[in-house]
């Protein structure tokens, strides 16, 4: 930590994801950016620089040469690197923040349980369509009987990068993963699509949940909750339908997106980057409070 | 051209037959083939010498589910079947990377399957270059397919094709998945994928408009080497193009088939009597859907919803078109009716609303 009270940060991959963590974490009061770290000289990279930002172009052994220890280290990098880079970075004692679906850390999402941040090394942040589920279906499933859940995400071609691409096996299994460990619901079902529409389609997340006591009124107090929870962090998260037919609840939400560079059909990035930034938070209050007690 | 010229041009090319109808024909039925529906179609095509016949879901690998309905059958049971009936047509598979996984495939190279079709929207190849790639490793003989291809350009799906086969695809190709296309469309598209790759292309067409049998025509014509087509036209919507139609078409033509035409007949005949209760019509639904570019596998859930909602299904598929949805987007449907209600009745749409619900 530094004298400022800031926590020094790197950003690993300089891709979609990780450019607009860089922009959200200059934004951040408790953060301080200081490397954003990609693999080879990049464009992004470039633009980065001429922005002002800390750059280096040697992929993870940036980060372990660099002459200062990072408290937080947000991987943005393809999945089947993330164990690696955890490995390389145990010694420095970075806590890791992975935005990958490695499924390697402890799963995060805000909403639900933020008081895990603090306990783990390594946390991950599920999947964008995880992040815009969990909480949703982790109230209803905490009412109701749940049987079967099942969620398609829908994100917009523009805002999924090459290691997205890569990634989507693993998109898949994260986010089925992360609804069975949240909700307790064995059958559980992930599907994703990338729409090609011009103008870009809004992200997009739909859930069903099949239960026989499930009601209207129960699912859309619990849906209500949930969303607002969520807004405290992602601002551009919205119910668009909330519906009960044959024993089968339908929830749609869109999220839309609030960071300043970024289109605003960029949900995705948006909410899975503003959860991050919150679980770096709860961390960096976490460390603050204890360097309190130190010095008191 | 005349039919004389046809000839010449297609002079004795040969054009392999795809034959999805075990697949893709599941959308007509709500995915609900049984068993002995399968294996008396499977032993009909394979008789009649039909190159590759294709299994599954009518999404494909591990797509049964909640968003397009469950499967009767589970992949493994499709599969097995398959495998056990068919002594000379391939075994084909579809795979969608976001709806099933590599895991699935390799599920799938289990039952010794001939040929897996990666499928990716029109500008989204790049989804499969990680399963194709397995493919090629696995020395599985893999196709890359894309969909939707209305919302793309000759040029681009040109480009999307050519990074298919630096994938590894063996084969590429175009659906027509909203049966939007005219002979003309395809005719141009075929020409620019041939111009820039040197593996056989495919086109699948989809009979909303009544152009499916002289759209796959016009793609034989453009160099397209593999045609999908199923029997009695046996597909989603309107149906596809109707394959014991289209065999002796491509003969007259000029083209090869090598599949035997009586015996073709007696499996359409097995088709339309063991597989449907009625064979796919261009109904006034299918038409709407066609010219508005949806895919034709969203008819059975617009008129379910439609119907639930009271509202007019010719319109949810004009705004479902509008707003440019894929195949795999059904989950719109319910949102594009509550808000179509709300507008008629003049009010916010209810169980909807963003912000709270
Ligand atoms: N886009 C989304 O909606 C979304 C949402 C949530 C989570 N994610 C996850 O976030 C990750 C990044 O996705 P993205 O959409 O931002 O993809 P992207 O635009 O391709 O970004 C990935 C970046 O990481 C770099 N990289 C890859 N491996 C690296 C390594 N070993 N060391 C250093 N840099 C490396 C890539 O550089 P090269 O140019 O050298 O490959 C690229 O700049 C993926 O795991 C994805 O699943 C994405």
């Amino acid at each position: 930590m530094q004298a400022t009270g800031r926590l020094s940060v790197s950003v690993l991959g300089a891709g979609l994801i990780g450019m607009d963590l860089a922009t959200k974490i200059m934004r951040s009061d408790c953060l301080d950016l200081r490397l954003v770290a990609g693999r080879h000289d990049a464009a992004e990279l470039r633009r980065a620089a001429r922005r002002g930002l800390p750059v280096a172009t040697g992929g993870i052994q940036s980060l372990v040469d660099a002459e200062e220890d990072f408290d937080v280290v947000f991987d943005a990098t393809n999945a089947s690197f993330h164990a690696e880079h955890a490995e390389k970075l145990a010694a420095s004692g970075a806590m890791i923040v992975d935005l990958t679906p490695s499924r390697v850390g402890q799963m995060i999402v805000p909403g639900v349980n933020r008081e895990d941040i603090g306990s783990h090394r390594d946390i991950s942040m599920v999947t964008c369509g995880g992040q815009a589920c969990v909480p949703i279906l982790h109230a209803i499933a905490r009412a109701h009987e749940i049987d079967c859940v099942e969620v398609v995400t829908t994100a917009a071609t523009l805002s999924v990068g090459r290691a997205s691409r890569l990634n989507l096996d693993e998109y898949v299994q994260t986010t089925q993963d992360a609804i069975r460990w949240f909700t307790g619901v064995e059958d559980v079902k992930a599907l994703v699509n990338i729409s090609p529409a011009r103008p870009a389609a809004t992200f997009r997340v739909a859930m069903y949940l099949r239960g026989r006591d499930l009601t209207t009124d129960s699912v859309r107090a619990l849906v209500t909750r949930a969303a607002d929870e969520i807004r405290t962090y992602v601002k551009g998260f919205g119910v668009s339908v909330c519906t009960v037919n044959d024993s089968t609840a339908f929830v749609s939400v869109e999220v839309t997106s609030s960071g300043e560079r970024l289109p605003h059909y960029a949900g995705n990035l948006d909410i899975i980057n503003s959860a991050a930034i919150q679980a770096a938070e709860c961390y960096a209050a976490g460390r603050l409070a204890l360097a309190g007690r130190e010095t008191a | 051209m005349s039919q004389e010229a046809a000839r010449d041009a297609a002079a004795g090319r040969p054009v392999q037959i795809h034959d999805p109808t075990l697949r893709d024909g599941q959308h007509a039925v709500r995915h609900s083939l049984g068993a002995e529906q399968l294996r008396a179609y499977l032993k009909a095509a394979d008789a009649a010498a039909v190159p590759v016949v294709e299994v599954g879901h009518g999404n494909g690998l591990a797509a049964s589910s909640l968003q397009v309905g469950r499967a009767r059958l589970s992949d493994d049971e499709m599969m097995s079947i398959a495998r056990e009936t068919l002594t000379t047509s391939k075994l084909g598979v579809l795979m969608f990377p976001g709806w099933a996984t590599t895991q699935d495939i390799k599920n799938a190279l289990a039952y010794e399957v001939d040929l897996v079709r990666i499928a990716t929207h029109c500008t989204e190849a790049s989804v499969a270059e990680r399963h194709l790639g397995f493919l090629r490793d696995e020395g599985v003989e893999a196709h890359g397919i894309l969909l939707m291809t209305h919302m793309a350009s000759p040029d681009q799906l040109a480009e999307e094709c050519a990074r298919l086969v630096g994938y590894g695809a063996t084969g590429v190709g175009i659906l027509d998945s909203s049966g939007h296309f005219l002979p003309s469309d395809v005719t141009a598209r075929i020409g620019a994928i041939r111009a820039a790759v040197d593996v056989p292309v495919m086109f699948h067409g989809h009979n909303n408009l009544g152009m499916a049998v002289a759209n796959s025509v016009a793609a034989a014509q453009a160099g397209a080497g593999i045609l999908d087509a199923c029997a009695r036209g046996f597909g989603a919507g309107a149906g596809n193009t109707q394959l014991e139609v289209l065999v002796p078409v491509l003969e007259r033509l000029g083209f090869r088939t090598g599949i035997d035409l009586y015996r073709l007949l007696d499996a359409a005949d097995i088709a339309g009597r063991e597989l449907m209760p009625a064979p796919p019509t261009i109904d006034s639904v299918s038409i709407v859907s066609g010219l508005a570019g949806v895919f034709s596998g969203f008819k059975k859930p617009v008129l379910d919803i439609a119907a639930r909602e009271g509202v007019d299904p010719r319109d949810v598929f004009f705004e479902l078109g509008r707003r440019q949805v894929v195949a795999g987007q059904e989950d719109l449907i319910v949102e594009v009716a509550l808000a179509l209600r709300a507008a008629r009745d003049g009010g916010s749409p209810a169980g909807s609303g963003t912000g709270s619900c």
